[in-house]
């Protein structure tokens, strides 16, 4: 780490090892723990309760459609981005109506981009929509 | 005293402009709105909408965070009744009696006591709130850093190891909201900490994205990983939300004494809502004539806990104003909506900006007479929105919280942070991990360092200032008491088990 010439009593590296020093500390608890088979309880569940299976199927199609709308928002715009994701997230949800999610999906990108930029004058990427949607 | 009631009513007079007023129903809307959806907590709603603030004006905004604060309480509660989903964990109590109530056809008369006793509980909260942090803030222009930074780590302290199930758990979970804290330039050297080369991140983690990311990302893919085809089933509210003469006798005192539980367990940093419901629900149960009818609907159990979270909220907002300390993850959400605007809340806040703190203060009084006028009537239409399926709630949860991270400084560098910490959330609640005290540590980090370096530039060095004085002293005993008592007891429960 690059420290610029200070004249100050404590470095700017003092608090962060202190906290380095408390991270580790819990950390090791927790490993310690850990490994004397206390593995924590998921949320929702009551200590002992058997465990669920991931649905693993169902994480990668959210997770997923939260990637694309991370890559697509300033490639392709708000639009398309938010459509995509709000269309892939109810469809891992189980919704199986594609026309009718996408219907869905797309009015509520619409609505939410036009009430940020033009109601709130916050701006959003508009993407390939560039010039249509003003 | 009267000093403070004058302010209070000039605090009347900024709200009572059409505009600000305007704002303060969208708020109450919009919170209830947004509460009511299953899932949905105070902290998220608010984080949710905080992006719709930035281009509104300081004090009106703050005066619709204060209509979202108690909207988005209020509507927590109906989702409890109706759907048994508490969207956080204040609401949990309210759930239990509540939903078995409304299962026995008295939706109605649980949906009027919560949103009464609600009612009762804030006004009564707001007033103490109203006289109490004046006084807190007086008292505390006399801390000195090093007093500052022990009240931090009693903060620390007892949301670590208060919340959840597991102590070292929630000190996990602290522990990285300080590492999250630190990224970012140093704000007096100005040198680069855990930014790893990354522009983006000279200016650190936003705290909103944390916010949004840990509670609606986190929780969306774990609802994924745990997907099943089971619908929950929304209960119908049979007549009028109203409650009988009867229910009214035997509320009254519930909501007095859940008011009583919750206001304090709020001042004193013990760890958000979880501790003040419960209790209240045991005093109820311990109290009541009608013992047989809990864990069948009794009508105490709602009114007690539901006053008793109110009360706590609001009470959690003392020291938010008065010290600049958030106890909880709403009040961590309040002071960022602060922040936004540059203002920093503290013992200064009452001198620097005090037609923006009493405008919020009266606000919350207008805020909770707004609900109660509305949402006893508009109860039907809250109800609709329990019928959205929940794929597409999701997938606008989702959609929406992506916005709210990207909309503050329009950069998918936010985007990608809050996906990371998304993910964090969704092992948390794998792992049995609470969430509060990563949020909490993260947003006091920042602020224990800043009086940890005040406190030794003051002593030039010397480190026997940080437990130097009274005050400190108090403090650290405190929190060595809050830290063994727990462990003396826990090895007392074993110890007896083992006999």
């Amino acid at each position: 780490m690059d420290i610029p010439q200070d004249n100050s009593i404590v470095s700017p590296q003092t608090f962060p090892y202190m906290v380095a020093a408390f991270a580790s500390l819990v950390g090791l608890g927790l490993i310690v723990s850990v490994l004397r088979g206390n593995h924590g309880t998921p949320d929702g569940d009551e200590p002992g309760d058997a465990f669920t299976p991931l649905n693993l199927k169902t994480m990668a199609i959210v997770a997923t459609a939260i990637g694309l709308h991370v890559i697509l928002l300033e490639i392709a715009g708000y639009v398309i981005a938010a459509t995509v994701c709000f269309w892939g997230v109810a469809y891992a949800f189980g919704s199986r109506k594609i026309l009718k999610d996408f219907c869905i999906s797309a009015a509520f990108a619409l609505i939410v981009y036009f009430s940020f930029s033009k109601g709130l004058n916050i701006n959003l990427p508009s993407g390939f929509f560039e010039g249509i949607l003003k | 005293m009267g000093n403070n009631f004058a302010m209070l009513l000039d605090g009347f007079q900024t709200v009572f402009t059409p505009t600000n007023l305007m704002f303060g129903l969208i708020g109450t809307l919009l919170g209830t709105l947004v509460g009511v959806l299953p899932g949905i907590g105070p902290a998220l709603a608010i984080g949710l909408l905080l992006p719709i603030t930035l281009t509104v004006n300081p004090t009106s905004a703050l005066i619709m965070f204060a209509a979202i604060f108690y909207g988005a309480m209020y509507g927590g509660s109906t989702t409890s009744i109706l759907l048994n989903t508490p969207g956080e964990s204040g609401s949990v109590i309210t759930a239990l009696e509540g939903n078995k109530m409304a299962k026995a056809g008295r939706a109605g008369a649980a949906l009027a006591t919560a949103a009464i006793g609600s009612f009762v509980a804030g006004t009564i909260a707001t007033l103490l709130l109203a006289f109490g942090a004046p006084v807190l803030a007086e008292f505390a222009l006399t801390i000195q850093p090093a007093g500052y930074l022990s009240l931090i780590i009693l903060a620390f302290a007892t949301v670590g190891t208060l919340l959840g199930t597991s102590r070292l758990r929630g000190l996990v979970a602290l522990s990285m909201g300080l590492v999250i804290g630190l990224i970012g330039a140093d704000l007096q050297s100005g040198a680069l900490r855990l930014t790893f080369g990354n522009l983006n991140a000279i200016d650190g983690i936003e705290t909103v994205t944390v916010i949004v990311a840990i509670f609606a990302l986190g929780e969306t893919l774990y609802l994924a990983s745990r997907h099943t085809m089971i619908k929950a089933s929304v209960l119908q509210i049979n007549g009028k939300a109203w409650m009988t003469r009867e229910d009214f006798k035997r509320s009254w005192k519930p909501w007095l004494r859940g008011t009583a539980i919750g206001f304090p367990l709020g001042v004193i940093p013990a760890g958000g809502s979880e501790v003040p419901t419960f209790l209240s629900y045991g005093v109820e149960k311990a109290l009541s004539k009608n013992k047989d009818e809990f864990g069948k609907g009794a009508i105490e159990g709602v009114a007690g806990p539901e006053a008793a979270n109110n009360a706590n909220a609001a009470g959690v907002l003392v020291p938010m104003l008065a010290l600049g300390l958030p106890t909880s993850a709403t009040a961590a959400v309040v002071l960022v909506a602060f922040q936004s605007f540059n203002i920093q809340p503290g013992p200064m806040l009452f001198q620097t900006n005090p037609e923006i703190v009493w405008g919020l203060i009266a606000s919350l009084f207008v805020g909770n007479f707004l609900l109660l006028v509305l949402n006893l009537p508009l109860i039907r239409f809250w109800v609709m929105l329990l019928k959205i399926p929940s794929h597409y709630l999701y997938a606008g949860i989702t959609t929406f919280a992506l916005l709210g991270a990207y909309a503050l400084n329009n950069s998918t560098f936010d985007l990608q942070v809050a996906l990371v910490i998304g993910v964090v959330g969704f092992l948390f609640r794998r792992f049995g991990v609470p969430i509060t005290p990563l949020i909490i540590g993260a947003i006091l980090g920042p602020l224990s360092e800043l009086y940890f370096k005040r406190a030794l530039q003051i002593s030039q060095g010397d480190w026997h200032i940080l437990i130097a004085g009274v005050f400190p002293k108090v403090i650290y005993g405190i929190l060595f008491l809050v830290i063994i008592g727990p462990l003396v007891w826990n090895f007392k429960k074993q110890f007896a088990v083992k006999k």
